[in-house]
């Protein structure tokens, strides 16, 4: 199980557990201390990571989430943290 | 509209006294919340008491990194999780000063996310003021004094209604947070370190008065400023929330939705 951590500044904590299998990402789980409406977005979050090649860049995976994260339209609210966030921590954990 | 304007659109509530347990205080939040959007129940504002102990998780914190379970076990300290992000806190019954505030979400309408934590909590910050507490806001959910962080805000948005809820140290034990608490160093690397981690400066060292003073305060200026009336909570609302624990908040699969 790998993990990776990222805090923004003057934010919050974001924190990525995930394998990697084959050389993807699999079982991603990221959590931390941030606030998230709606909160179903994190299970969106989550699974844009799923199956994403190791060698995805930063800018590659936040790209991802905010492609799964379109959906949600004007409901989506981000405090604390932004998809460059997870992806940031998502990175460490590869690393 | 003035800010006090937007307060006093709503005939407000209150309900205080009874104490509860962590799970049943997680579930009375949902279901109040849930009744505010309905219409059912006025805009109230509960104060809280607690039966027992308890860490308290953020809605998308992970259960393991966030908790070491055998130490709050040994503590005899219940782990519970609510509906709402933010980080993990103690409580501890006569040690911390809980508030929930259930509101229309016109109450805020057109002030961001960010805006509206302060909002919400303007009234305490005057009211710690007033006792000669220096207490400000501190971007995005803090309650702060030079010695410290008082306290910590949280927000729901979610069943046609606003949940936003304050919990404030009174005499937390510092030492005892980190040890059920656990705190990473990247969470320490800058400034703004998390909630839990965070020189906590508990509102005993910066007044004599008793918590129940400084709670019956609050209360006092919550209605000089908003206006306020005597409520209490409702039969069927205390049993949906005891449902709600029975379904949700009293289940491993709800604490252990983030591992």
């Amino acid at each position: 199980m790998r993990h990776g951590e990222y805090k923004t500044p003057g934010g919050k904590l974001v924190q990525v557990d995930c394998e990697v299998i084959g050389g993807r990402l699999h079982h991603v789980q990221v959590t931390g201390d941030f606030f998230l409406e709606p909160p179903e977005a994190l299970d969106a979050i989550a699974q844009a990571l799923e199956d994403a090649p190791v060698d995805a860049s930063e800018e590659e995976l936040a790209q991802r989430i905010r492609r799964a994260l379109e959906r949600f339209g004007d409901s989506l609210e981000l405090l604390g943290f932004s998809p460059e966030a997870v992806a940031r921590a998502t990175r460490r954990a590869i690393e | 509209m003035t800010e006090l304007e937007r307060w006093k659109r709503y005939r407000w509530q209150l309900i205080a006294g009874e104490a509860f347990d962590p799970a049943l205080q997680m579930a009375l939040d949902e279901v109040l919340t849930r009744r505010v959007g309905t219409g059912e129940r006025p805009p109230t504002l509960r104060f809280w008491e607690w039966t027992a102990p308890a860490v308290v998780i953020g809605r998308f914190q992970s259960l393991r990194n966030e908790v070491d379970f055998a130490e709050a076990e040994r503590y005899g300290i219940t782990v519970v999780r609510r509906i709402t992000g933010g980080g993990a806190m103690l409580t501890e019954p006569g040690k911390v000063i809980t508030y929930s505030i259930y509101a229309p979400p016109e109450l805020v309408a057109g002030i961001s996310f960010q805006e509206s934590y302060a909002f919400l909590d303007r009234w305490v910050v005057e009211a710690l003021r007033a006792l000669g507490v220096d207490a400000w806001y501190q971007p995005i959910n803090d309650i702060a004094s030079a010695r410290g962080k008082i306290g910590g805000a949280a927000q729901a948005r979610r069943y046609g209604a606003v949940l936003h809820h304050t919990t404030m140290a009174y005499d937390i034990d510092p030492e005892k947070v980190p040890r059920v608490i656990r705190i990473g160093r990247e969470k320490l690397s800058d400034k703004g370190v998390p909630s839990a981690a965070k020189r906590v400066a508990p509102l005993r060292q910066q007044t004599d008065l008793p918590r129940e003073v400084i709670q019956e305060h609050l209360i006092r200026t919550f209605a000089e400023r908003h206006g306020l009336e005597e409520g209490m909570l409702l039969p069927e609302e205390i049993e949906e929330a005891r449902e709600l624990v029975r379904t949700k908040f009293g289940t491993w699969e709800w604490t252990a939705i983030l591992p």
